[in-house]
């Protein structure tokens, strides 16, 4: 009876990590020759290198339990604010903390609205991100960023350091930090606090109001990261090119949450979540599954992993 | 009520809609002929198209004793009907009970409001504890012999030693809040007092504690925390003061009960666990060990999850938080609520130690045997206003609640 219970405890905690590498090993097996490779790892490191960074500003506000749908929109300004500096001979350091300052702005304005008003965070950023797209439009004439972009302002999304990627090296750099900030710092705390029981961290003296909208904000600034670099690696800027983050960012998001730490967002778990979606592309591309399939694979395991964590949560009552 | 349905919708609520003869469509005709037929009956005059919420809460209640009446309802529970309607709208209401048990209606009113019973009853039943005392005629009653069937007459006994107390902590005049629950509380607690503020439900105790904390907007009044003026402040301010307040709602105000032992313990004072926003882990875990024997938690260790623990332990879990930011001045409101009777004397205990050292303690209760028995001075609050400061010195119940049902 024990042993099961602590084989279910280990399924709990891990089975999402189990799924994940059961995944790993059918492409290994299927396609040894293409998929457990050096150069498809580091590859599918950069596949996912951009969804992990947006997932981690979802996980921060998935943490003080709201929602923000417009980091797709804020990624779209972003790399086109970014993409428009450039043409425009701006140095490139300018061209890219430019639009983080400026989204992490839009960001505070989301938690501003959010905190103050105490409206619901979904409509609020519903609302900001349809403001942001318009926005974005009438910057660009709707049509892509991409004539007279400076070579250097691509190095940083397609160059790589003795064979590995910028861009996956910024992943693990700022998947670290925010792991270091929720886990280790007072402000992580604070978030997981407000997360629990809102209520009660205001009445244990906790600055309910303030902390949200720094969620908000870096939620707003890694977002525009996301653009930043993403625009960066395709060397030009679509108006809409970061809409395409924003579903599988919260799929990252509740598929970490089934990892570690059951039921709570967290940042390790959102890399597992956001590398075994880009495991399963990668893969399902490999095997020249059609992508209709790819959508309906994934769309399953998503759902089965919620299911398992659930089902497991019973358990242990 | 749904506030956002109308009258006739509402009268409704658990009733079959009538249909027309297609058994598919609603008959609204039909439906407010009903209605209207029930008001009429009841003499009550409401308009049946505004939806519950332009109600006022007077006509709410007539419009749910309408729909208890929808169907000739042979008994009528009321459970303090008038907590929130003004006298006049009350008078309204007690011409409609009359007329209902004209009618034949049995009605069982809820109340503990001392005239409303004489005015409106026939019998009276008395509980206490949950368990009934008596039941009575009411004609045979008067509010003094009531009051003695509520209470065991229980005396307080002087407390053994002459008490010294220190200077004034925290005074609170005239103090109102803005949605009016609290309209005029006025107390002052000094080092090494235990304050106990006695109330029925209802009466603002929890709202008064709220405001002091900052929880609640003030509308007027003082506060002043040792020499600090502290009116309308934040709880985090309160804290950095040295003000903590222990809620009653345990598990919906005080903890998070997805979070661990520790870091429940060390949330109010997660700043000062922290250097540069980073935070000291070591100093974490020894403070929590450190409480964790102090107040003897019953835990499996700090990372167990809080919503693991009893009762009791949960309560000695917000006490540890609560002394983890070295309080000067204690709110606690009913912190013995759900715990079981050895956390209960810890709890007594812990509180006299702290006020022994220095603190001062409001301690709220609604159970008077417990008000009497650990506190130096008592407040009686009646209707969102404070009694004068009795001395707890040979009170008895009876005098504490005959001023509770003065009015």
């Amino acid at each position: 009876m024990k042993k099961q219970n602590s084989f279910s405890k280990i399924f709990q905690s891990y089975g999402t990590i189990i799924a994940g590498l059961c995944v790993i090993l059918v492409f290994s097996a299927l396609r040894p020759d293409a998929f457990f490779t050096v150069r498809n790892l580091i590859n599918i490191s950069r596949q996912i290198s951009l969804q992990v960074i947006i997932a981690i500003g979802a996980t921060l506000i998935m943490c003080v339990g709201e929602f923000d749908l417009s980091i797709g929109a804020i990624a779209s300004l972003g790399g086109v604010i970014a993409a428009k500096m450039a043409v425009a001979g701006v140095p490139l350091p300018f061209c890219f903390i430019a639009p983080l300052v400026i989204c992490f702005v839009i960001g505070w304005i989301n938690g501003w609205i959010v905190t103050k008003f105490s409206v619901l965070s979904f409509i609020t950023t519903l609302g900001m991100s349809t403001i942001l797209a318009g926005f974005t439009f009438w910057l660009t004439g709707g049509s892509t960023v991409f004539q007279n972009i400076p070579k250097t302002f691509t190095y940083l999304g397609s160059k790589s350091i003795l064979s590995i990627p910028y861009l996956s090296i910024i992943m693990l750099i700022f998947t670290v930090i925010f792991w270091f900030v929720m886990r280790h710092t007072a402000f992580g705390r604070k978030l997981y606090a407000i997360g629990g029981n809102e209520i009660a961290a205001r009445v244990s003296g906790i600055n309910v109001k303030k902390n949200k909208k720094l969620a908000f904000a870096l939620c707003g600034a890694m977002s525009a990261l996301t653009g930043i670099l993403m625009a960066s690696r395709l060397g030009s800027a679509h108006p809409t090119g970061g809409d395409s983050f924003f579903l599988p960012s919260y799929a990252a998001v509740y598929l970490g949450s089934t990892v570690f730490k059951e039921g709570t967002p967290n940042i390790w778990g959102t890399f597992v979540g956001a590398a075994i979606l880009g495991i399963l592309a990668n893969g399902l591309t490999i095997l020249q599954v059609p992508t209709y399939m790819q959508d309906i694979v994934t769309g399953l395991i998503i759902i089965l992993a919620v299911i398992a964590q659930k089902l497991g949560q019973g358990d242990s009552k | 009520m749904i506030p956002s349905f109308n009258g006739i919708e509402n009268a409704y609520l658990g009733l079959e809609y009538e249909t027309k003869k297609d058994g598919f469509t609603v008959d609204w005709e039909k439906m407010r002929k009903r209605v209207v037929e029930t008001t009429k009956a009841l003499k009550i005059d409401l308009d049946l198209d505004l939806p519950a919420s332009a109600l006022s809460p007077a006509q709410r209640t007539m419009l749910e004793i309408v729909r208890a009446m929808m169907t000739d309802s042979k008994l009528l529970i009321l459970d303090e009907p008038t907590a929130s309607l003004t006298d006049k709208e009350s008078e309204l209401l007690f011409k409609l009970i009359n007329l209902l048990k004209e009618k034949n209606t049995a009605v069982l009113y809820v109340t503990h409001r001392m005239d409303e019973i004489f005015r409106l009853t026939d019998r009276i039943t008395v509980l206490k504890n949950g368990e009934k005392v008596a039941t009575v005629l009411t004609k045979a009653m008067n509010k003094e012999k009531i009051i003695s069937l509520m209470t065991d007459n229980w005396a307080s006994e002087k407390l053994e030693t002459v008490k010294k107390f220190g200077k004034t902590l925290l005074t609170v005049e005239h103090i109102q809040s803005k949605d009016k629950t609290v309209q005029n509380v006025s107390f002052k607690v000094r080092a090494g007092e235990i304050l106990g503020v006695f109330g029925l439900g209802g009466s603002g105790r929890t709202e008064s504690l709220e405001c002091i904390y900052g929880l609640r907007a003030l509308a007027d009044g003082k506060i002043i925390l040792e020499d600090q003026d502290f009116f309308n402040v934040t709880p985090e301010k309160s804290l950095k003061n040295g003000l903590v307040l222990i809620c009653e709602d345990r598990r919906g105000m005080a903890l998070i009960p997805r979070l661990n032992v520790k870091q429940n313990i060390v949330l109010s004072t997660i700043d000062a666990h922290a250097r540069y926003g980073i935070v000291d882990e070591q100093k974490e875990l020894t403070h929590t060990n450190e409480k964790i024997a102090e107040l003897s938690i019953k835990t499996e260790g700090p990372n167990q999850r809080v919503s693991q623990l009893s009762g009791g332990n949960q309560q000695k879990v917000v006490f540890a938080k609560a002394l983890m930011s070295a309080p000067r001045v204690l709110l606690c409101d009913e912190p013995t609520q759900a715990v079981d009777v050895k956390t209960r004397a810890e709890i007594h205990r812990l509180l006299r130690k702290m006020a022994d050292q220095g603190s001062g303690i409001v301690f709220v209760s609604s159970d008077l045997q417990e008000v009497l028995s650990i506190s130096d001075n008592i407040v009686v609050m009646v209707n969102g206003k404070t009694s004068d400061l009795l001395e707890n010195d040979g009170i008895t119940s009876e005098q504490v609640l005959s001023i509770c049902y003065q009015n």
